[in-house]
C-alpha cells in the first residue's frame, strides 16, 4: 500500500498547514524529502491511530485527519494545527499524557513517545503535507476485496510432494521455515480419518478391507466421492453448523418451554449438506428465504436460523413490550439475531457496538441499530407451511385476507357504534344483560378442592359428586354441563374432567351393585365447551347418581372437577335431580359462585334464556340500526361478515399445516401480540445511549456495515416496503460475491473441521482481536476457487482431503526431521517442534479427540445398535416431569434401552437448561453460546461418565452380545471387537492381557475396556 | 514432585502441546490460566499456583446461598418501621413504578417482628432469629440493585454477571483463575435444591466457554446417586467391584503401550492420569458426603439430630430445616478438604405449590419455613467454620435474585423489587457487624440513588478477597475479553476489615 501511495504522489507542489488558512508553496526539490517525511512517518501515525474515529465518513468531533483541507478546517473545537507552533496546536495539547492519560486516541493507550516527538516535530518544522495527499485509512486484511493469488514457485523437491494447488500453498512456508512435510499416513489410518472427518462415524471392518484391496489407480478418490455421497455426511457437518447458529430445542431462561416444531430446521440443513446446496443460496433461505425463494419449503424452513438461539418465553409471553423488562427482552432477542447472523456468515462480532462504536474494528454503533432495524419486525414462532407449496400459497394469502377482513370488520363496527349513538348503545346494554343472564348464571356450580397433580397417576386423588335421587328412580337420560368461568381465561369447560366415569347405586357409599353407565377413563376426552353431554340409559332404576373424575382439568399450575349441572331425566323427561341433596369427596363452598348445591339448581351456562326477550330486543336493535347508521356501512358490514366467514370456512378446510419454529411476523394477543397486527411493519428501533432501553436516541434505519467496499449497506430505501425486504437486502449483502468475509469465513470454517485449527485461529472473529491467518494467499486462493466454483461445499472438501497436507501421518516417527540420522546435513536437524510448536503450519497431521457426538454415535454404531433413521422429531433421552409450569427434564430417569434414542446424536432433542450430563461431560457444543471452536478438554468427569454412563454400560454389553454371534472363540471374539471399534487386529500382547480378564470377568467388561480406551477415542 | 490433582487447573503435558492443549481448550492467548501454566513450566519463575494471584489473598474459599425466586428483604432483614407505621395506606412511592405483576397494593408490614441482636444491634426479623447468634460476623448491604424484574435474567446476572445465558459462574470464574485446593474433589460443586433446579438450570453453574472442568459438579446429598456416574449405573449389572478394580489398571497398560507408539501428545498421558484420578474421586467423594463421623454436638448445631422419620405435606420448618442444613454440613466437608466454591441453592423452579422464594400469593406461607430452615443451616455453617478457624480465610455470600415490594399484593404477597434488596457477607476478612448502603425509608430502593451497590461490586470484592484483580481476570471469547464483572465493578473497600 505504501509503494502506491508513494508512487501516487510525485508531485511538485507541497502544501503546509498555514496557521491562517494560506497555503505555502514550497519548491520542487525540498517537497521531495519534506513528503517522504510525512509519508513514511507522520501518515501512519496519523493512519494508525487518529483515522479510525476522525476519518471523512465518521468525523468524530467534526474532524477529519485524511487531508491537508480537511486538517486546515479544523474540527468542532476549531483549529487543531497550528504551523510552526506545536505548543499552540490543540492536536499537541490533545496527545500529551497528563498523569498517564492523554485524551486522545480516545480510550487507548497515550502515544508513545517518539510518535508524540514525530508530530511534534512535524508541526514545529512547518506542518508540510503534499499537496493532494489523502491518507487512507488502513483496510484490515479481512475487508481486502478478494483476489486470486497466483501459485507460489516451488524447488523440485517440494513441487513434486504436492498433490493440489492447496499443497503449493503449504509447501511454500514449509520452505520458508525450514520444515519437512510427515510422511503419508498409512490407509488404515487414512480411511478412519476420512470417515470420522466426513461422516462422523468409523468405518466398518468390511469398509477397511475394501479399501485396502482396491490398489487400482484412484481409491482413495473414490473413498472420498463415497463418503460424501453418504447421507452420514450431512449429519456430520450440519452438527458442525448448528454449534456455530447455537440450535436448541427449547427456549432456555426461565421455565424452558419445549419447542416441538424446531426440527424441521435441523433436517434442512442436514438436507443442504447432502444435496450440496450452493453456499450463496444456503445463506438467502436462513435470512430471507421466505422473500428470495418464495414458494419453497426450504426457503421457510431455513428461517429457523433465524430463531435458533435462546428466547426469553417470560420477557415475551408475560411481559408486554410497553414495560421495560418487555422492552430488554425484545432488545436481547433482536440482538441474538444480529449477532448470530453476522457471527455465522462473516465472522463479526457486532455485539460489541450494542453501547459504543466497536472499540476495534470500523462497526459504528449506528450500524449495529441499523442491523436490529433488519429484523425488527420478527419474533419466533411456529411458522405454517404445507410441503406443497401452492397449499402454503394459498394458506398465507387466505389468512392474509382473513385480517384485513378483520380489520375492516373492526373499522366498521367502530363507524356504526359511533353513528348509532346512545340509542344503539342503551339497546345493546340491555340486549347483552338479557344474553349474559341466560349464558352464565351467577351460580356457576361444583367445585373440588385444588389439587397439585391431575390424579391420572393416582386413584387415590380421583374427585366425585352425587346427588340423592330421594328414592329408586326411573331414569332415561343423564346430562352433565361444564362450567363457564374466565379464570385464566379458561371460559367454557372450566372445570370439566379430562376422564371420568358416571355411575348408579342404590347405596350412598357406591359399595355394592355400581352400575357403570359411561366409562371414559381410558382415553382423554375433548372439552366439549358447555355444550350439554348426554348420556342415555335406556330406562335403568336408581336412588344414587355419581360422576366420578379420573382424571383433573387443567388450569394454569393445578388442577380441580367442577360441574354447573347434573340433569337426570326420568321417563317423562322430567329433570329429578333438581334441588336433591349432593355430597361430593370434597368441595369448596364459596359465596354464590361455587357449591354442591349449585349442582342441581337448574342454572347453568346457555340455559335457555328468555327467547321472546331477546327476540325483541333484536328487533329494537335492528330498528335503532336502520335509524341511527349509514345504510351502506350496516350493508358493507354484513357483506365483511359473509366474507370472513367464507374465508374463514376455507382456512378450516386446509388440511393441517406442518409448523417450523422460526423467525417470523407473529400474530398474537396480550403481553405477546408481536407486529402482525400492525400490518408486520418492524418496530421502531433506536440508537441505545450504552445499550440501555430507557435511553433511546435517533432512530435507525436498516442496513449492514458500511466497511465492506462496493457494496451498499444502507437499506434506508426499504424503510416503506414490506418487512422481508430488508432481510432479503441483508442476505444478498451476506452472500454477495464481493463480501470478502462471507467466502473467506466459510471456507476457514471447513478447513478448521478437518485440521483441527482454522487458517485463521479464531473462526468467530476475523476482527483486530481476531488472529491473523497463518496462511492468507491460501484462504483468498481457497475462497476464490470456492466461489467462483459455485460455493459447493462437497467440492471443497474434495479439494483439502485429497491434498498431501491433509494424507499426512499425525505421528512424529513419520516426520523425516524428528528422526533425522546424527550425519544429516542441517536442514534435515531443523527440529519442527522447535520452528512451530503447535503444529500452526501443518508439518504433520494433528490428532483429533472425537467429539461429543462422534463418541456417542461411534459407541452406538460398533454396538450394532446404531438406528440410521434419518430426519422427523428429536429423540428424547429424558423423563419429563412437571411439564406444566417449568419441566425437569430428568435424565437419570431415562432407560437407555429405549431403542428411540439409538439414532445419531444430531438427532438428540436439545434442552438449554438442563443440558445432557454425559454430551456435556464429554464437551457438547452449549445451545446457549455460539460455538464455533469446542473446547476440548480432558477431565477425570469424563473418565467416569465413559466408565458408568448408562448408555456406555448397555452398548458394552450390546457390543459383547454382537461378538459372540460370529464366534464362540474367545480369541477371535476379542479380534472381532478390535476390528469393529479400532479398524485393526490386537496384537499379541493386547490379546493376551485381555484374553486373561474375559475368563474372569467377561466380554461385556472387555467391550466396556475397548470403549475406554484412547484409541477409540482419539483419531490419528 | 508436583502432586497430582483430580481437577487440575491444567492439564500436566510436555511442553510439546501444553500450549496446544491451552489452545484447544479455548484459551487463546488471554488470561490468567496461561500464566499459571507458564508459571508451572517455570517459564515465569514461581512454579506455584499463587502466581496466579494478582496481590495476597484474604480468602481462599467461598460459599454461596442462593435463594430462589427472590427472597424479601423487608421482611428478613431490612428493617422498616415506616411500613409497620403506615401499613394499610394506599403505597404512595412518589414516581410511576412498574410492578412486574400488580404488586402496588397498600403498604404491608413485614410479616414478623423484628428485635435487635449481638453487639451490633443489628435489627433482625424473628423468622431469622439463629442469625442473631452470628450477626456481628455479617456484613449486610441493603442497597442491591438489579437490572430487570424478570426471574431468568435476574437469577444469571447474580450467577454470571450478565443477564443472558451463555456466561460463567462466578464459582467457574474462581474455579479457573484459582484452579484446585485438592487431589480428589472438584474445585466448584454445586448442591441444588432437590426438588428442581431454579430459573435457567445448569446454565446457573456453567462453565460455558471455560474449559469444562470449571463447570460446578452437582451433589445431591443422600440421593442414590449423589454424583451422577461416579459410579457403575445399575444397567451395568455385569460390573463388580472386583472387575472395576481390574479395569483400570488393564486400561491404563493398553493406553500407555498406544501413546508410547504416539510420542509428543501429552492429552494421551493426560487421559490416562484422569482415569486414575477418577478412581480417587470414588473413594473421596463418598466419604466427604457421609455424617458417620460427625459427633452429636455438631449434628445439634445444624438441627440434624433426632431428624423425623416423616413430615407434613404442607411445606414446613423442620423440613426445610434439615434439608438446608445437610447442605450446609455437606458445604463445611468439602471446604475442608480443599473444594475451592461451594454454591448452595434454597428454592425451586418458582412452580406451586411454592417450595421457592417467589412469594406473590402469601410471604408468610413461603417464606415462614425457609427463613427458618435457612437461617439454622447458615447460623450452624458460619458457627461451625470460625469453630474451626475456616471462617478467617472462606467467605460466606448470601444472595438472591432481587427483592420484593413494600406494597402488598393481593393482600398477603409482594410482588418482585429489582429496585433494591439485601446481600450479606461474611467471613475471609469480611468486617463483620455491619450494614452498609442503606435503602430508603419504605425498602423501595437506594436511599442514596446515584450510589447503589450492583452485582459487579459483590464479585469484584469477592475477588480482591481472593488476590485476584477482577479487571485482569479474563478470557477471550468470540472476539472479547470476557470477565466475571463485565465492564463494571468496584471493589466496597468498607465491606473489608
Amino acid at each position: 500500500m505504501f509503494a502506491r501511495l508513494l508512487s501516487a504522489v510525485v508531485l511538485a507542489t507541497v502544501t503546509a498547514i498555514a496557521a491562517h488558512a494560506s497555503a505555502a508553496e514550497v519548491n520542487a526539490s525540498d517537497a521531495d524529502t519534506v513528503e517522504v517525511d510525512f509519508a513514511t512517518r507522520v501518515a501512519p501515525i496519523l493512519r494508525r491511530k487518529c483515522l479510525s474515529c476522525h476519518n471523512d465518513d465518521t468525523h468524530e468531533g467534526g474532524l477529519t485527519l485524511q487531508s491537508v483541507a480537511a486538517v486546515r478546517d479544523g474540527g468542532d473545537s476549531g483549529e487543531v494545527v497550528v504551523a510552526g507552533q506545536p505548543n499552540a496546536s490543540y492536536l499537541v495539547d490533545l496527545i500529551t499524557p497528563v498523569d498517564g492519560e492523554a485524551e486522545m486516541p480516545q480510550g487507548g493507550k497515550p502515544l508513545p513517545d517518539d510518535e508524540q516527538a514525530i508530530l511534534r516535530q512535524w508541526i514545529a518544522s512547518g506542518a508540510q503535507w503534499p499537496a493532494d495527499y489523502v491518507v487512507d485509512p488502513e483496510t484490515w486484511w479481512s475487508l481486502r476485496p478478494l483476489e486470486r493469488p497466483s501459485m507460489p514457485k516451488l524447488s523440485g523437491e517440494r513441487a513434486a510432494w504436492c498433490r493440489t494447488p492447496i499443497d503449493r500453498f503449504i509447501a511454500a512456508r514449509h520452505e520458508q521455515l525450514g520444515l519437512q512435510p510427515a510422511a503419508e499416513a498409512d490407509r488404515r489410518t487414512l480411511i478412519r480419518r476420512l470417515s470420522f472427518d466426513l461422516t462422523g462415524l468409523p468405518p466398518t471392518p468390511a469398509e477397511i478391507d475394501a479399501f485396502l484391496a482396491d490398489t487400482s489407480p484412484g481409491a482413495y478418490e473414490r473413498l472420498v466421492d463415497r463418503l460424501l455421497d453418504s447421507p452420514r455426511y450431512g449429519e456430520r457437518w450440519a452438527r458442525h453448523w448448528l454449534d456455530v447458529v447455537h440450535y436448541g430445542e427449547t427456549h432456555g431462561y426461565d421455565k424452558d418451554k419445549p419447542r416441538p416444531n424446531a426440527w424441521p430446521y435441523r433436517d434442512y440443513v442436514i438436507r443442504a449438506f447432502n444435496e450440496d446446496k450452493p453456499y450463496a443460496q444456503f445463506i438467502e433461505e436462513q435470512v430471507a428465504g421466505d422473500v428470495l425463494h418464495a414458494g419453497s419449503v426450504d426457503g421457510i424452513e431455513a428461517l429457523g436460523f433465524i430463531a435458533a438461539g435462546p428466547w426469553h418465553f417470560i420477557g415475551h409471553a408475560e411481559v408486554p413490550e410497553s414495560k421495560i423488562d418487555g422492552k430488554v427482552a425484545r432488545h436481547l432477542d433482536r440482538d441474538d439475531m444480529v449477532r448470530t447472523t453476522m457471527l455465522t456468515f462473516v465472522s463479526l462480532t457486532v455485539g460489541c457496538a450494542q453501547c459504543h462504536d466497536h472499540k476495534f474494528d470500523p462497526i459504528t454503533q449506528r450500524e449495529y441499530y441499523g442491523l436490529q432495524s433488519v429484523f425488527a419486525a420478527l419474533d419466533r414462532a411456529d411458522r405454517e407451511y404445507y410441503a406443497d407449496p401452492a397449499l402454503t400459497q394459498k394458506h398465507d394469502a387466505l389468512w392474509a385476507q382473513r385480517r384485513t377482513l378483520e380489520v375492516e370488520r373492526d373499522a366498521l363496527a367502530a363507524t356504526i357504534t359511533e353513528q348509532g349513538g346512545e340509542a344503539l348503545a342503551d339497546v345493546r346494554e340491555r340486549l347483552a344483560a338479557a344474553e349474559k343472564s341466560s349464558e352464565r348464571p351467577t351460580q356457576y356450580g361444583y367445585h373440588s378442592a385444588i389439587e397439585s397433580d391431575d390424579a391420572s397417576e393416582d386413584a387415590d386423588g380421583v374427585k366425585w359428586v352425587q346427588v340423592d335421587l330421594g328414592g329408586d328412580v326411573p331414569i332415561q337420560q343423564i346430562e352433565l354441563i361444564a362450567c363457564d368461568d374466565d379464570f385464566n381465561n379458561i371460559g367454557p369447560g372450566f372445570g370439566f374432567p379430562v376422564r371420568y366415569k358416571v355411575e348408579l347405586a342404590d347405596d350412598a357409599d357406591f359399595g355394592e351393585g355400581v352400575r357403570c353407565v359411561a366409562d371414559r377413563t381410558v382415553d382423554d376426552v375433548e372439552n366439549p365447551g358447555t355444550a350439554p353431554q348426554s348420556i342415555a340409559l335406556g330406562s335403568q332404576t336408581a336412588h344414587y347418581v355419581r360422576v366420578t373424575a379420573t382424571k383433573l382439568a387443567p388450569r394454569q399450575n393445578d388442577f380441580i372437577f367442577a360441574l354447573a349441572e347434573l340433569k337426570v331425566l326420568d321417563d317423562s323427561g322430567e329433570n329429578v335431580a333438581l334441588g336433591k341433596a349432593v355430597t361430593a369427596r370434597d368441595s369448596i363452598e364459596s359465596g354464590e359462585r361455587w357449591g354442591r348445591e349449585n349442582l342441581v339448581d337448574g342454572l347453568y351456562p346457555n340455559a335457555a334464556a328468555d327467547p321472546e326477550a331477546i327476540a325483541a330486543l333484536e328487533a329494537e336493535r335492528d330498528a335503532t340500526l336502520q335509524r341511527e347508521v349509514d345504510a351502506a356501512v350496516v350493508a358493507r358490514q354484513q357483506d365483511v361478515a359473509a366474507h370472513l366467514a367464507e374465508v374463514t370456512a376455507e382456512i378450516d378446510a386446509l388440511p393441517p399445516a406442518q409448523r417450523v419454529f422460526a423467525g417470523t411476523v407473529h400474530y398474537g394477543s396480550g403481553a405477546f401480540r408481536g407486529t402482525g397486527p400492525d400490518g408486520g411493519r418492524p418496530r421502531p428501533v433506536f440508537v441505545l445511549a450504552r445499550g440501555d432501553v430507557t435511553k433511546p436516541g435517533g432512530e435507525a434505519t436498516p442496513g449492514a456495515l458500511a466497511c465492506i467496499a462496493g457494496l451498499e449497506a444502507s437499506f434506508v430505501d426499504t424503510v416503506a416496503e414490506p418487512e422481508g425486504q430488508r432481510r432479503a437486502r441483508l442476505a444478498k449483502w451476506l452472500a454477495s460475491p464481493d463480501n470478502p468475509l462471507t467466502w473467506r469465513s466459510i471456507v476457514n470454517r471447513v478447513w478448521q473441521y478437518h485440521f483441527g485449527r482454522g487458517i485463521v485461529a479464531t473462526p468467530e472473529d476475523f476482527g483486530h482481536m481476531g488472529e491473523l491467518p497463518t496462511h492468507p494467499e491460501l484462504l483468498d486462493w481457497l475462497a476464490v476457487e470456492f466461489r467462483d466454483g459455485g460455493g459447493s461445499l462437497k467440492q471443497l472438501h474434495r479439494l483439502i482431503v485429497t491434498s498431501a497436507v491433509y494424507r499426512q501421518s499425525s505421528r512424529l516417527n513419520d516426520c523425516p526431521q524428528c528422526n533425522a540420522a546424527p550425519d544429516a546435513d542441517a536442514a534435515s536437524k531443523v527440529d519442527p517442534r522447535d520452528v512451530d510448536v503447535d503444529n500452526r503450519f501443518l508439518w504433520r497431521a494433528n490428532r483429533r479427540q472425537l467429539e461429543a457426538e462422534a463418541l456417542r454415535d461411534a459407541i452406538l454404531s460398533v454396538s450394532g445398535r446404531l438406528d440410521l433413521e434419518m430426519g422427523g422429531p428429536s429423540f428424547q433421552d429424558f423423563v419429563v416431569e412437571r411439564p406444566e409450569h417449568s419441566p425437569h427434564y430428568e435424565y437419570r430417569l431415562h432407560d437407555p434401552e429405549d431403542p428411540h434414542c439409538h439414532r445419531r446424536s444430531i438427532y438428540r432433542f436439545i434442552v438449554r437448561s438442563q443440558t445432557q450430563p454425559f454430551m456435556t461431560a464429554l464437551d457438547c457444543a452449549d445451545p446457549s453460546i455460539m460455538v464455533s471452536r469446542r473446547n476440548q478438554t480432558i477431565t477425570p468427569l469424563q473418565a467416569l461418565t465413559m466408565l458408568n454412563n448408562k448408555l456406555a454400560l448397555v452398548m458394552a454389553r450390546h457390543f459383547a452380545e454382537r461378538i459372540a454371534q460370529t464366534s464362540d472363540d474367545v480369541d477371535a471374539q476379542i479380534t472381532d471387537a478390535y476390528q469393529i471399534a479400532l479398524g485393526r487386529s490386537p496384537n499379541n500382547d493386547e490379546l493376551e492381557s485381555l484374553r486373561e480378564y474375559a475368563a474372569v470377568y467377561g466380554m461385556a467388561n472387555v467391550c466396556r475396556v475397548i470403549m475406554n480406551l484412547n484409541e477409540f477415542a482419539f483419531v490419528d | 514432585m508436583q502432586r497430582s490433582s483430580a481437577f487440575p487447573h491444567g492439564q500436566e503435558l510436555t511442553p510439546l502441546s501444553r500450549r496446544e492443549f491451552l489452545w484447544r481448550s479455548g484459551g487463546g492467548l488471554g488470561g490468567i490460566a496461561l500464566a499459571s501454566m507458564l508459571a508451572e513450566e517455570g517459564v515465569l519463575g514461581a512454579a506455584t499456583s499463587t502466581s496466579v494471584l494478582h496481590h495476597p489473598p484474604k480468602a481462599r474459599r467461598v460459599v454461596q446461598l442462593f435463594m430462589a425466586g427472590a427472597a424479601s428483604h423487608i421482611d428478613l432483614f431490612d428493617y422498616k418501621p415506616a411500613l409497620v407505621k403506615h401499613h394499610g395506606e394506599p403505597a404512595d412511592f412518589g414516581e410511576h413504578v412498574e410492578a412486574f405483576q400488580d404488586g402496588l397494593g397498600p403498604w404491608l408490614r413485614p410479616v414478623w417482628e423484628f428485635q435487635p441482636y449481638g453487639q451490633s444491634g443489628k435489627m433482625l426479623s424473628e423468622v431469622v432469629a439463629p442469625l442473631g447468634d452470628v450477626v456481628d460476623e455479617l456484613a449486610f448491604v441493603h442497597n442491591m440493585v438489579g437490572k430487570t424484574g424478570v426471574h431468568s435474567q435476574a437469577t444469571l446476572l447474580q450467577a454470571t454477571g450478565f443477564n443472558r445465558p451463555g456466561f460463567p459462574s462466578m464459582g467457574s470464574w474462581i474455579s479457573y483463575g484459582l484452579g484446585s485446593m485438592n487431589d480428589d474433589l472438584p474445585a466448584f460443586v454445586v448442591l441444588p435444591d432437590h426438588r428442581g433446579l431454579a430459573s435457567n438450570g445448569t446454565k446457573n453453574w456453567d462453565s460455558a466457554f471455560l474449559p469444562s472442568q470449571h463447570q460446578g459438579t452437582v451433589i445431591y446429598p443422600g440421593r442414590e446417586n449423589a454424583i451422577a456416574d461416579l459410579f457403575p449405573d445399575e444397567h451395568g449389572d455385569y460390573i463388580t467391584n472386583a472387575s472395576s478394580a481390574a479395569t483400570v489398571p488393564l486400561l491404563n497398560r493398553l493406553n500407555r503401550h498406544h501413546a508410547e507408539q504416539r510420542s509428543g501428545d501429552g492429552r494421551l498421558e493426560a487421559r490416562i492420569r484422569s482415569y486414575e484420578l477418577a478412581a480417587r474421586m470414588q473413594l473421596a467423594a463418598p466419604e466427604a458426603l457421609g455424617f458417620a463421623d460427625e459427633p452429636e454436638h455438631v449434628l445439634r448445631l445444624y438441627g440434624l439430630d433426632n431428624i423425623p422419620a416423616s413430615y407434613p405435606e404442607e411445606i414446613n420448618a423442620r423440613e426445610e430445616s434439615v434439608y438446608f442444613s445437610t447442605k450446609c454440613l455437606v458445604a463445611r466437608r468439602l471446604l475442608e478438604r480443599g473444594v475451592r466454591f461451594v454454591q448452595i441453592w434454597s428454592g425451586n423452579d418458582n412452580g406451586f405449590p411454592r417450595r421457592n422464594w417467589d412469594s406473590h400469593e402469601d410471604v408468610q406461607r413461603d417464606h415462614g419455613p425457609l427463613a427458618e430452615g435457612m437461617a439454622r443451616g447458615c447460623a450452624a455453617l458460619i458457627r461451625d467454620l470460625q469453630q474451626r478457624g475456616l471462617l478467617d480465610d472462606t467467605i460466606v455470600l448470601w444472595t438472591t435474585e432481587f427483592g420484593r415490594m413494600p406494597s402488598s399484593q393481593g393482600g398477603k404477597g409482594r410482588d418482585h423489587n429489582p429496585y433494591v434488596f439485601t446481600n450479606w457477607l461474611c467471613g475471609g476478612g469480611i468486617k463483620g457487624g455491619i450494614s452498609y448502603g442503606p435503602s430508603d425509608e419504605w425498602g423501595y430502593k437506594p436511599l442514596d440513588r446515584d450510589r447503589p451497590t450492583q452485582v459487579y461490586d459483590i464479585h469484584a470484592t469477592i475477588l480482591h478477597q481472593l488476590g485476584i484483580d477482577h479487571e485482569r481476570l479474563t478470557f477471550r471469547n468470540n472476539g472479547i475479553d470476557r470477565r466475571l464483572t463485565d465492564v463494571h465493578g468496584h471493589v466496597i473497600h468498607e465491606l473489608i476489615s
